[in-house]
């Protein structure tokens, strides 16, 4: 067994674990320690982690979890991910948790934490109405008062009243969290053959559920084994990964599009673990500080609104050029508002660059994956043939 | 000039070849094929590509190229569809062909192209196996023949017996009633590569191909199954006359072959830091050369 083999397993294992071991772990460690969960696709972790609760990252179960009770709650025209969040909720597998946050990713999401509300009274329920007015004086003043009020509630469940001082090192933590984030996508997008988005994503999927501190232990140790153990350069095309920022592929369709001959060298997978583009300030007031770096900083989303119409159009281009990509697959879940609505434009915008696109639909627990597998492997014989025509 | 291999991976046969490469000029300098059986893949991909390397007596190879199921080839410098290769190893095995037919042990698809090898469109075989070379054989096994009498034998055929051309099943369970009945070994054949035959008529009508086919895959071979796509296209009022199938000894190996010459040509445009493989290199190292 190998460093990276090491670190990549462990990762996996958090991956497959339905059951948080992880997170029962860390709880059992010490008496009285806490749990938040929080829905996709960005919340602010540093306040949960500022009160001395563990942030989790809940996904739904993929494709490994049966839905039975979770089809009751939602119609067919829904997308998996909330029924799956309720299904593991129902089997008393998120039972864990104190608290549960809801950001305001689209109205599914919202209405699942109504639902929660009812299902689970005991439980901490917050609905995060992200800020759309990107000023300060709107919707920072906004989004600084909701972050106070989280700050204080989540204080009273954890039975900890987080200080400026855990706020701010908690701003470090993932700060740190951050940087490490983003240069595993910076070796990625540079040299893709070290480091496979298919090992990548379980890290990112590690972190979402294991302490950060654990997380930045781990994911250097992978980032100094991919040095130490080269693996080989492909002649693969190189892609960007759009619309997939909810919920979230099955792995194995990761694995096919790579596997196919595209390296993705960009993506919005777990968006929300580097959403703000810019370091949070510890110097002055660490709320005020979240909250205006939310509001001048947060990357282009579909969850977010964009003001400027033509935003969006240039956002594949600009992309594509950051990231040295050949072209662009839009991926996104079934029915997903969000993505689905964005798609359109992003792709015409794509398109009037002469940008190469492709579109599909998955779902967490799609299982087949030849259809996907001939999409992209023609695709990237497009690209390095024809040049994608 | 540049070298290059190229290894197709099939459901039921790994096939390699070498090539050289200069310009537009590309000369098959070996190949090598061998039926996976029930053995390891990774050994069989090892085993015909060494012999190709060997066969084709040079030091160094620029670039391998996989196909088919080949992704997971670890020394592949890049991997291509099957359609992609398929359609530039028919044109270059049969120059005027501007459609392939890809006969393969579980699936059959066809292939639309134009003069450069550019797939244009495609239609596959259903998921039913009553259209693909692993039911011929499964066939050609209860009757006691090899495959690669097969041909002559469909060939030598005087009263054909229709088959299901529906399902797999349905053809056995036909095939053991002619059995039982006394049919004849090569009416039988001839029966089921009608069969077929009809299955590949539909898949080049639907994508609109017209001039010279070239089949290719695992039953390209087949002399008996060539004639009766024939057949089945001239007798059918709304393409006869304006195909004509084709084979090659080669074909085969069109699919390795189609990889290799786009591997090359992929070579020369990319810088991919020097050769693939060198002759004193073992495959399962062949990976240090190229990074």
């Amino acid at each position: 067994m190998s460093a990276r083999s090491d670190v990549v397993d462990w990762a996996l294992e958090c991956y497959h674990d339905l059951d948080f071991g992880v997170v029962h772990g860390w709880l059992e460690e010490e008496s009285g320690r806490t749990a938040a969960g929080y829905l996709p696709v960005y919340a602010p972790r540093e306040i949960i982690h500022a009160c001395g609760m563990l942030p989790v990252g809940i996904y739904g179960g993929g494709d490994q979890l049966e839905i039975i009770r979770g089809d009751a709650f939602y119609q067919s025209y829904i997308c998996h991910l909330p029924r799956s969040v309720v299904e593991l909720a129902q089997s008393g597998r998120l039972d864990f948790l104190s608290a549960m946050l809801f950001p305001s990713t689209c109205d599914v999401i919202r209405n699942l934490s109504g639902m929660w509300q009812l299902l689970f009274p005991e439980q901490y329920v917050r609905y995060l109405d992200l800020p759309h007015q990107r000023n300060t004086e709107l919707g920072g003043a906004f989004w600084e008062r909701e972050l106070r009020t989280l700050l204080k509630d989540l204080g009273e469940v954890s039975g900890r009243t987080a200080t400026e001082e855990d706020l701010k090192r908690s701003i470090g933590v993932y700060r740190e969290v951050r940087h490490l984030i983003l240069e595993l996508y910076r070796v990625r997008r540079e040299e893709p053959w070290l480091v496979p988005t298919e090992e990548l994503y379980l890290l990112m999927r590690a972190a979402e559920v294991v302490p950060p501190e654990t997380f930045l232990e781990q994911g250097r140790a992978y980032l100094e084994a991919v040095h130490a153990e080269p693996g080989r350069r492909r002649d693969n095309s190189r892609v960007v990964i759009v619309g997939a920022f909810c919920e979230q592929p099955p792995l194995g369709l990761i694995k096919t599009i790579e596997r196919a001959g595209c390296y993705i060298v960009d993506d919005d997978f777990l968006v929300g673990n580097r959403l703000l583009e810019q370091d949070v300030p510890t110097d002055g007031d660490p709320v005020r500080a979240l909250a205006d770096t939310f509001i001048r900083h947060a990357s282009k989303t579909s969850i977010l609104y964009e003001p400027d119409p033509a935003g969006k159009r240039h956002l594949m281009a600009e992309r594509v050029a950051a990231a040295g990509a050949d072209g662009v697959i839009f991926a996104a879940p079934s029915f997903c508002d969000p993505a689905l609505l964005d798609r359109p434009m992003l792709r015409a915008g794509a398109e009037a660059e002469g940008i190469p696109c492709i579109a599909f639909k998955y779902s967490e627990n799609s299982g087949q994956f030849q259809q996907f597998r001939e999409q992209a492997g023609t695709f990237s014989d497009a690209i390095k043939l024809w040049g994608g025509t | 000039m540049t070298i290059t291999a190229g290894i197709d991976v099939g459901s039921g046969a790994v096939k390699a070849v070498v090539i050289s490469a200069d310009g537009e000029d590309h000369r098959i300098l070996s190949s090598t094929a061998s039926r996976i059986r029930r053995r390891d893949i990774r050994s069989v991909v090892e085993e015909v590509f060494t012999t190709a390397a060997a066969g084709a007596e040079i030091e160094t190879i620029d670039y391998v190229a996989t196909t088919g199921e080949g992704e997971d080839v670890p020394f592949a410098t890049g991997h291509f569809y099957g359609m992609t290769t398929h359609a530039r190893g028919g044109l270059f095995l049969e120059p005027e062909a501007r459609a392939v037919l890809d006969v393969g042990a579980l699936h059959s698809r066809a292939v639309l192209m134009n003069e450069q090898g550019k797939v244009l469109s495609y239609k596959m075989t259903s998921q039913c196996a009553s259209g693909s070379g692993q039911f011929l054989e499964n066939i050609a096994r209860y009757l006691g023949v090899s495959q690669a009498e097969i041909g002559e034998l469909s060939l030598a055929a005087d009263d054909p017996e229709k088959v299901s051309s529906i399902c797999a099943v349905l053809a056995e369970t036909d095939v053991i009633n002619m059995v039982s009945r006394g049919i004849s070994t090569e009416n039988i054949l001839r029966g089921i590569h009608e069969s077929m035959a009809l299955r590949f008529a539909r898949l080049l009508r639907s994508i609109g191909a017209s001039g010279a086919v070239l089949v290719t895959g695992g039953l390209a071979s087949d002399a008996g199954l060539l004639a009766a796509i024939q057949d089945a296209l001239d007798e059918d009022d709304r393409v006869a006359g304006t195909l004509r199938v084709a084979g090659h000894p080669l074909s085969i190996f069109a699919g390795a072959i189609g990889a290799a010459i786009w591997g090359a040509f992929r070579y020369e445009k990319t810088d991919l830091g020097g050769a693939a493989w060198k002759a004193t290199t073992p495959t399962t190292q062949a990976s240090s050369s190229a990074t």
